[in-house]
This record gives structure tokens, C-alpha cells and sequence, in this order.
């Protein structure tokens, strides 16, 4: 990523300010929408798991700037999920939800330069998380 | 004591990685294909894969193919031996089955039943035999194999076969989009890149993992790539070269001597035993060398290796060969002292010292040879056994070279080679088989049949065995039926008493074509399936011919019996198996059978099109004599085709190929009808007589009937009673059908020649039903039956039309229809569905004088209403 990259990515998650929980639900709808299996890999309440969600979003973007954090955040949250069934293929469809999520809620502000950002660094999470996943994966027996 | 540095990190390869944890652990396949471009990342990936596999408990090996390791059959798959090539049966002979049974057992002993990942890079630069073994232990379940091809390079088709029979699993890999790049650069850099060079990267490397690898760290060594403030800058904006082995060659050329001769002893050796590399070079070489990404260490077994075959080849290209040489020698000899002489060991030991242009071990490169015959590798054969000094060949390797060099078209060496091993002591089994194969060689190859006779005669005076001695009859048999003399070949398999399988199979390939060609076509059919029956009973090594012979003779069969449309059906179903498992010389003959069988059915386009092919088959593969007849056909439809320069281009082409009496009479068809499109009749009656007679000295009662039915045909003259009696002698209907057309000609009877047409119309001759209907049409004329006349005629022409353009003299011609220019004119009009009216108007006739002019058009054409008259006009009369 670019420098200016990282910030289009902070600027543009900071405009959501109180509509996060909004981006949270859109998020969910959207991917149920492209993919209605995946819903029964989440297990959790619907609306604890907004909460979640949002919570690590923001833990993520902050850490944006620094590769070592960064990892810290996305290899725990990668493995965690190798844990509930998700695949690479998911990685996919989640990313395609979460920038269609974020191009609703932010509008005309959301412009290609900011898609462009947001694409690159989901690509990077999407990475180092199947980078987690794979170190933590069960070992299939023979 | 591995070194840990940060890895460099994988890339948009996650879905490629479950895929084969999935297939590894699902029990249903035996490996993984990774196919790809150059430094796509196909090793990478595959490590990857062998890491984890690593890491669940399974053991792993790596396997790289080259083009020194080809040098030796298995010599690439050592790592895998158990015990090198095994040891020597009688006659030096390796039994490669035992030989890859006692591997998989000594793995499965080894790793307690485990299967062994296993990784080989670069199988399309495998030598056949190591291909086999690793075939063989994954279809055992000894190993699970992930194979690399790069794109542009064959994928063996014995791995193509398993993917498609879904028992291997295939991933396709494809340069990184610009996202991944992205990531790729953020991963290895730890942090964010400045945009313009992120930009440049994409721009040189378009994605291309191992060219950004080289990129990135060629830059950060050269220090061209700095990190300022957090933020990764291009500093120095050289144009980066866009060949990525120009750029892996600058990153090989700055490293310093001792760090260049750790990695050009690696890429003529490796892989290299890290506690063995650590005393060679001086500290902190290795490390360098790692941290650079030039080579790998495997934290299991402790081997080294090169990062890339990539990297090997430009170290190799760019080494003096003095060099190369002096490395390998020194190998040779500190393994020689330090290792058992009959290990895996003696195998690497062996490659090097070939790869050094030297001399090794000649009891290895004897085995070597003997595993590559077994995989069908005569080139490695020769090369191998050639390597051996003359004087210390026995007679079993004389035969394994002759035997290779036949098999490669040498045929004049494969003569000098079989007569030194015959003069060698040897057994009665070698000696029998070198005086077959020798003989072999002078009738296929060197078409000497008189020699080969001899050679034969030779042979059976010295063995004694009364096996041996019936296989010796049966192969001059063989030679007599494909050097031209069915009826001697027949003569002499009477003398075969014994009923041993292997001697039942030979006899049924030569007895089924000899009885065949003598007319005897239901017995030829029955020898065929029970040769064939036989023949895949047997199943073990023998050196005779492929079973799809019997299918080919079957097919012979066939045509000669006149049932054309099975004929076909059949040489079209096996041509398509032999067609995916490469036996040219079974494609070679179902094409010259499939052009023969088009010929006779008047299909003479698709004759030149199968004759051609068999002819350009014969010649890739160097087979002298089909192509010779291969070249026959194809100048005998040129001829049909009216084609005259190219049959006489054809003819002319022929005589650079020695003489092939097999099927000689049929041959001189070609010199015969290429007289008649020469308008040299005279030549082409006299070649159709002394061909026939020729025919009929040697046993080839169909062909002569053949013969003698295109001279009735072309010249007139009568040739009925011959044809008859051989009609009587020979149980095929075409054959039968051929002499009552000669008879009806003779007689020149209307109602007969129309029956001839109609037997040859059921036999699907149509070249021939359409000149006997035209004989018909000649012959109603003559009796003046006009209307009778006109429909034979139009039969003709119908039948005609399915001959792809034929034009022999019988054929009926255009101006033979006999309408007058007003009654065709008026005719064409009605045929495209003008009514009466119209064309009186357009003509300024009365309507009366057009249906009158009809009416003509109808009688004479033999048609009652109008879409008749625009069928029969629509086919060109």
C-alpha cells in the first residue's frame, strides 16, 4: 500500500463516525445476500456479532500504518475463523460485501480512488488472516 | 541448525493450498498437478504444500528433473531408491518390475506406511523411467505427488491420464493481479511502498512472482530500495530489464567467488547435505546466500538446494565448462570414498561423471540401460549403452543397443551392432533374439528380405530349444508375408506344431493377413480375434508387435471381404485408441487402411487425405515400407482425382524409398491409373497385366481380382474369366462382384450391368455402382430403351456424386444427358419452381409448347413430376 492509500482508508472509515453500526448490519445483509450458506457458519447471535465486527474493523484500520500490529490483529482473527469452517474462497465474498456495504453507507464520498484503497487493504487482511488460518488449521488425519 | 530469517511471504496461493490438503487427505487422489509459467511460483507453492504435509505427520522428498539428471534412468528419483538400480538378473538384465516393487516396499517400510509427500519439480525434464516409478508408487499409495510442469513444456501423459481420470488433482497458476502485488510488496517490505515505485514494480514484473522476488531483493542488496521515514523509496530509477533471466543472470554475477561457488556447486549437485556445505564454504556464506533467496534450506532433512530451476539454468549456462567439469569429477570422487558402491549413491555418482562428458561405472550405465528399454526410452538406451567402450559389450547389450537403434530408424548401425553380438558368446534366449531382431531390422529397415530369409535360416540351423526354434519359423513367415508372398507365408506356418501362446500370437499376426489376402477372408477374420484374444492374455514383455496389429488385420480382413462400412467403423475406432497412446506405427497402418477402404468405397478425397497422413506418419517415424505404400495410395487417389502432377509428383517421391514388397502388386495401382490420367493407356494395360500376373505367382488372389477389374474397366478388355475363377477360389463378394460386372460388361447386358451396380451399391463401391449404372445406361441406349437409359443414367450420376470428385473413364460425363438446349432451358426453369405460365411469358412461348418441351425433359430424364426434375438437375446432369 501506499501512504496515501493507508490514509484514504482511516479518513474515509473516521467519516462513518456513528453510522458504524449501519455499515455492520449492511455488511451482513450484503454477504448473506451473495452467499445465504454462510450463515450458518455464524453461530452467534446476529447482532452481538455486529458488534464484533465493527470492533475489530476499527481495531484494524487503526493499526493500518503498522505492519507488525496489523498482523498481530488479522493472523489471531485468520485462525479463529479456519476454527468456524471459512474457506478461501469465503475471502472472496466477504471482501466483495464489505465493499459494497461500505459503498452504500459512504455514498458519493466512497469515489474510486477510496474503493481502490479500501480493495488493496482488505486484500492485505484477507492475506495475512489465511496466513493465521493456515498455521492454526487442524491437521487432517492420513 | 537452521538459519530463520522471515520467510518470503505467499501470496493469493490460499485456495491453491486447500486444494491439496484437501485431495491429500480425501484418500481419493494420488497427487497434484501444478501447472504454470515460468516463476509463477509452482515450486513455491509446492513447498509450501510439502511444509504442511511436513507438519500433519507426513514425511516428505523433493525431486527435481533436468537435463542432467535425464542423463540416467532414475537418476533424478534417487532420493527415492532404496537401493540404487537393484542388482543385475542373468543375462545383465534389471527386472525394472521387482525393481519398483522393492522401492515401494522399502518406502513403506521406511516411513511405517506413511504416505511420502512428494514434490517433483520440472517432470517433463524427467527420464521415462523415473516417470513410471513415480507413477507406480502413487498409484500404490506409497507416495502422494505434486508435480510442477512449466506452461510450454509437455505435461506427460501419463500424469494428463490420471488427472483426467480425476486421480489427480490440477491447479492452474497465473501471475498476481496488481491487488496482490500490492500485498505481496507490503508483506515483504513491512511497510508501505511510495506510489511511483509501487507503479514500476507492476509496470517491469506484470505480476510475475519469482521476477518480483529477484526484483526486490536485487534492489535492496544493491541498495536501490530505502526505507525513509516508514515509507519504501526507489532511489535508483535505472530501467530495470524486462527479461527476468537477464535479471536472475545480474543478481548471480554480483555475488561474491566464495558465495558463486556455493551455488554452482549446488546447481550441478544438489541437493548438498547442509553440515557438508558449512565446512566447504566460510562462515556466513550460506546465510547470505539464504537471506538473498538464492537458496533453501529444508528444516526436516537438512538439505540444501537453489531457490529455483530458474536459478540453476543460468548458473549452468553461464559456467565454463572446465569448470563444471572439475566440480563434478571432485564430487564423484568424495561420494565414491565416502559412500557403498552399489547405493543410491552410485546413481548421482554416475550422473555426474556422464554430465562430465567422463566415464562411469559401465555396470551402472548397463543398468540404466536396461530400465530405459523397459520405458520405451530408446534414445537414453543408445546414449547410455554408447558409453560403454566397444570391447567390453556383451551379446545382450549388443542386442539392447541393435534393438534401440532399430527401434530409431538406425537401421544400417542396428545391422553392424547385431552382427558383433552374434559373434559374442552368448545364450540360445540372446542368440535367438538377436538373430530375430536382426532379421527384423533387414526387412523392416533396411528391406532386405532375401538377407533377413537368410539371417533366419542361419539362426535356425544353430538353436536348438523347440520353442525358440518354432518362434524362428513363425518370424519367417513373417518375413515372406510382408516381403510379398502370402502363399509361402502360409506354407511355412504349417510347419508350427508347438501350441505355446506366445508362438500362436505370432503366427495369428502373420496367418491372419496371409489368409486374407489369399482370399480366405472368414479364416483371416477368426485368426485376427483369436490373436487378439491371445495376445492380451499374455501381457508380459515380449518384444512383438502392439496387440491393435490383430485389430489392424481384422480390418485387412474386412475390406477384403468387401464389408466396407465395418471395415471402416472399425479402423476408425482403433485409430482413435492408438492415437492417444502414441504407437505410431499402429496409426501409420490404420490410416493406409482407412485410405484403402475410402479408395474402394470411391470416397477418393478422403483416401488422399488418410494416405497422406499415413504416408507423413511413416516418414516422421522413419518407416521405409508403409511409407512406401502409404505413397502408392495417395498417388492412386491423386489419380482418381485427375490429379496428374501430383500422382506423378507422388509416384517420383516414392522412389526414394527403398522397394517394400508387401502388397507390391496393389502398389503398381498407382503407376497404373497415373498412366491413365497421363492418357498413356498402353502403359497403364500392360502395368494392370503384368501386376495381376505378378499378383497371381505370389498368392494376392484379391488384389489380382483388383487388378484385373480396373484393366476390364479402363481398357474394355475382357478379363472375365479369370475373374470369375477367382471369384470361385475366394469367399469375398466384392471379389464375386467384381467378376459378374466383367462378365455383364462383356455381354454388354443392360439388366446385368444394372444388377453389378446394385452389388456394388450394397458392398458401398459407389465409384464402381456408379460406372457399372453407367455401363447399364450405355447399354439400354444401344437397345434403345430410352427411358431406361435416362434413369440408369441418372442413377449413375447419383451415384457418382458420392465420389468426392472422382473422375475415371467409366464415370458419365455432363454432356451425356440427353435433353436439347430448349428442353434444358426450359427444364432449369421449371426445377427452380416457375409454373408454365411464367415461362411462357418469359420466353414468349405458348404454354402449350413449354409443357410439350416438359413433357420431353420428363421421359428423357426418367422423372414424373418437378421436384424430381430439380433433384436429378440439382446433382449436375
Amino acid at each position: 500500500m501506499t501512504p496515501e492509500q493507508i490514509a484514504l482508508v482511516q479518513s474515509s472509515f473516521a467519516r462513518l463516525g456513528p453510522e458504524l453500526p449501519t455499515l455492520a448490519t449492511r455488511f451482513y445483509q450484503e454477504l448473506f445476500g451473495r452467499d445465504p450458506a454462510l450463515r450458518a457458519l455464524f453461530t452467534t447471535d446476529l447482532a452481538v456479532q455486529k458488534v464484533r465486527f465493527a470492533e475489530k474493523l476499527t481495531e484494524i484500520v487503526r493499526a493500518m500504518p503498522r505492519l507488525g500490529e496489523l498482523l498481530g490483529h488479522t493472523r489471531a482473527l485468520g485462525a479463529r475463523h479456519a476454527g468456524y469452517g471459512v474457506r478461501a474462497v469465503d475471502y472472496r465474498t466477504v471482501g466483495d460485501a464489505l465493499l459494497a456495504a461500505l459503498a452504500a453507507v459512504l455514498g458519493d464520498t466512497f469515489d474510486a480512488p477510496t474503493r481502490e484503497a479500501w480493495a488493496i487493504a482488505y486484500n492485505l487482511m484477507a492475506e495475512t488472516m489465511l496466513e493465521g488460518a493456515a498455521s492454526a488449521r487442524p491437521i487432517g488425519s492420513q | 541448525m537452521a538459519i530463520t530469517l522471515p520467510r518470503w511471504p505467499l501470496v493469493g496461493r490460499r485456495a491453491e493450498l486447500e486444494i491439496f490438503e484437501k485431495a491429500l487427505c480425501s484418500g481419493e487422489h494420488m497427487g497434484l498437478l501444478l501447472h504454470g509459467p515460468a516463476g509463477v511460483g509452482k515450486t513455491r507453492l509446492a513447498d509450501e504444500c510439502r511444509e504442511w504435509a511436513a507438519a500433519s505427520g507426513h514425511p516428505t522428498e523433493h525431486v527435481t528433473g533436468s537435463q542432467t539428471t535425464a542423463l540416467l534412468p532414475l537418476g533424478a528419483i534417487v532420493a527415492l531408491l532404496a537401493a540404487g538400480l537393484g542388482q543385475p538378473g542373468p543375462d545383465g538384465q534389471v527386472n525394472t518390475v521387482a525393481l519398483f516393487e522393492e522401492t515401494r516396499r522399502a518406502l513403506h517400510q521406511r516411513h511405517h506406511g506413511r504416505r511420502v509427500v512428494t514434490v517433483a519439480d520440472d517432470v517433463a525434464l524427467l527420464d521415462a523411467a523415473s516417470l513410471a516409478l513415480l507413477g507406480y508408487l502413487a498409484a500404490q499409495g506409497t507416495i502422494f505427488l505434486i508435480a510442477t510442469v512449466r506452461t510450454g513444456d509437455p505435461a506427460p501423459d501419463l500424469l494428463t491420464g490420471l488427472w483426467r481420470d480425476g486421480r489427480m488433482e490440477r491447479v492452474d497458476l497465473e501471475d498476481l493481479s496488481r491487488t496482490q502485488l500490492d500485498t505481496l510488496l507490503h508483506l515483504a517490505l513491512g511497510g508501505p511502498i511510495e506510489a511511483g515505485a509501487g507503479r514500476e514494480f507492476w509496470e517491469v514484473t506484470m505480476g510475475n512472482p519469482l521476477y518480483v522476488h529477484e526484483l526486490v531483493l536485487g534492489a535492496l542488496g544493491s541498495g536501490a530500495l530505502v526505507e525513509r521515514s516508514g515509507v519504501w523509496h526507489l532511489e535508483d530509477r535505472r530501467p530495470a530489464t524486462s527479461r527476468l533471466l537477464d535479471l536472475v543472470g545480474q543478481r548471480i554475477g554480483g555475488l561474491s567467488a566464495e558465495a558463486r561457488s556455493v551455488v554452482e556447486l549446488l546447481a550441478l549437485c544438489q541437493p548438498l547435505e547442509l553440515g557438508y556445505l558449512e565446512t566447504a564454504a566460510p562462515f556466513g556464506v550460506l546465510e547470505s546466500l539464504e537471506r538473498a533467496g538464492l537458496v533453501t534450506i529444508a528444516v526436516a532433512d537438512g538439505e540444501v538446494r537453489l531457490a529455483h530451476p530458474l536459478h540453476g539454468e543460468v548458473i549452468r549456462a553461464a559456467m565454463p565448462r572446465l569448470r563444471a567439469r572439475a566440480i563434478l569429477l571432485a564430487e564423484a570422487e568424495r561420494l565414491e570414498t565416502s559412500y557403498p558402491a552399489h547405493g543410491p549413491a552410485a546413481l548421482r555418482i554416475a550422473v555426474w561423471r556422464l554430465d562430465a562428458g567422463g566415464r562411469p561405472d559401465p555396470a551402472v550405465l548397463v543398468r540404466g540401460a536396461y530400465l530405459a528399454r523397459d520405458a520405451q526410452d530408446f534414445r537414453l538406451v543408445r546414449r547410455l549403452i554408447e558409453a560403454v567402450p566397444d570391447e567390453q559389450l556383451d551379446a545382450a547389450e549388443a542386442l539392447l543397443l541393435g534393438e534401440a537403434l532399430y527401434e530409431l530408424g538406425v537401421f544400417e548401425d542396428a545391422e553392424r551392432v547385431l552382427a558383433l553380438g552374434q559373434g559374442l558368446p552368448s545364450s540360445e534366449h540372446v542368440a535367438l533374439r538377436l538373430a530375430v531382431t536382426r532379421s527384423k531390422n533387414a526387412n523392416w529397415g533396411l528391406c532386405q528380405p532375401e538377407t533377413a530369409l537368410a539371417i533366419n535360416a542361419e539362426a535356425r540351423a544353430i538353436v536348438t530349444d523347440q520353442p525358440l526354434v518354432e518362434q524362428l519359423v513363425a518370424e519367417e513367415a513373417s518375413i515372406l508375408m510382408f516381403s510379398g508372398h502370402p502363399d509361402r507365408a502360409l506354407a511355412v506356418l504349417e510347419r508350427i506344431t508347438g501350441h505355446d501362446q506366445r508362438t500362436r500370437v505370432v503366427r495369428a499376426i502373420v496367418g491372419a493377413v496371409a489368409l486374407a489376402a489369399t482370399g480366405r477372408t472368414a479364416d483371416a477374420m477368426t485368426a485376427a480375434e483369436a490373436g487378439f484374444a491371445d495376445h492380451t492374455a499374455l501381457g508380459d514383455e515380449l518384444a512383438i508387435a502392439h496387440p491393435a496389429t490383430h485389430i489392424i488385420n481384422q480390418v485387412f480382413a474386412l475390406t477384403e471381404a468387401g464389408r466396407l462400412a465395418e471395415a471402416e467403423r472399425l479402423a476408425r475406432a482403433g485409430a482413435e485408441i492408438v492415437a492417444s497412446h502414441r504407437v505410431p506405427i499402429a496409426q501409420i497402418w490404420f490410416a493406409a487402411n482407412l485410405g484403402r477402404v475410402a479408395t474402394l468405397q470411391g470416397r477418393v478425397a478422403t483416401a488422399r487425405r488418410y494416405y497422406a497422413e499415413a504416408a507423413g506418419l511413416a516418414q516422421v517415424n522413419r518407416f521405409g515400407g508403409p511409407r512406401r505404400l502409404a505413397l502408392s495410395g495417395l498417388a492412386l487417389a491423386h489419380a482418381l482425382l485427375g490429379e496428374t502432377d501430383a500422382a506423378a509428383q507422388e509416384l517420383a517421391e516414392r522412389t526414394t524409398v527403398p522397394a517394400f514388397g508387401f502388397l507390391g502388386p496393389e502398389q503398381q495401382l498407382a503407376d497404373a491409373w497415373t498412366a491413365i490420367v497421363s492418357r498413356r493407356p498402353r502403359d497403364a494395360a500392360q502395368r494392370f497385366r503384368s501386376a495381376a500376373a505378378q499378383a497371381a505367382s505370389t498368392g494376392h488372389r484379391i488384389t489380382e481380382s483388383w487388378l484385373l477389374h480396373d484393366l476390364m474397366r479402363t481398357s474394355g478388355e475382357d478379363t472375365s474369366a479369370r475373374l470369375r475363377e477367382l471369384a470361385e477360389t475366394c469367399d469375398s463378394p466384392l471379389v464375386a462382384a467384381r467378376a459378374r460386372h466383367a462378365m455383364a460388361a462383356r455381354a454388354r447386358d443392360a439388366r446385368a450391368l444394372s444388377d453389378a451396380a446394385g452389388d456394388f451399391e450394397a458392398l458401398g463401391a459407389m465409384l464402381l455402382a456408379a460406372e457399372a449404372a453407367s455401363g447399364a445406361a450405355e447399354a439400354f441406349s444401344r437397345a434403345g430403351d430410352r427411358r431406361a437409359a435416362t434413369a440408369a443414367l441418372r442413377r449413375a450420376s447419383a451415384l457418382g456424386a458420392a465420389c468426392e470428385g472422382a473422375v475415371t473413364p467409366g464415370l458419365v460425363r455432363e454432356a451425356a444427358v440427353p435433353l436439347s438446349g430448349r428442353e434444358r432451358e426450359i427444364a432449369m426453369l421449371a426445377a427452380e419452381g416457375m409454373t408454365s405460365k411464367d415461362i411462357a411469358e418469359r420466353l414468349y412461348l405458348s404454354v402449350r409448347t413449354v409443357d410439350n418441351h416438359l413433357q420431353h425433359a420428363y421421359a428423357k430424364l426418367g422423372v414424373s413430376n418437378r421436384a424430381e426434375l430439380a433433384r436429378v438437375l440439382g446433382n449436375g446432369t
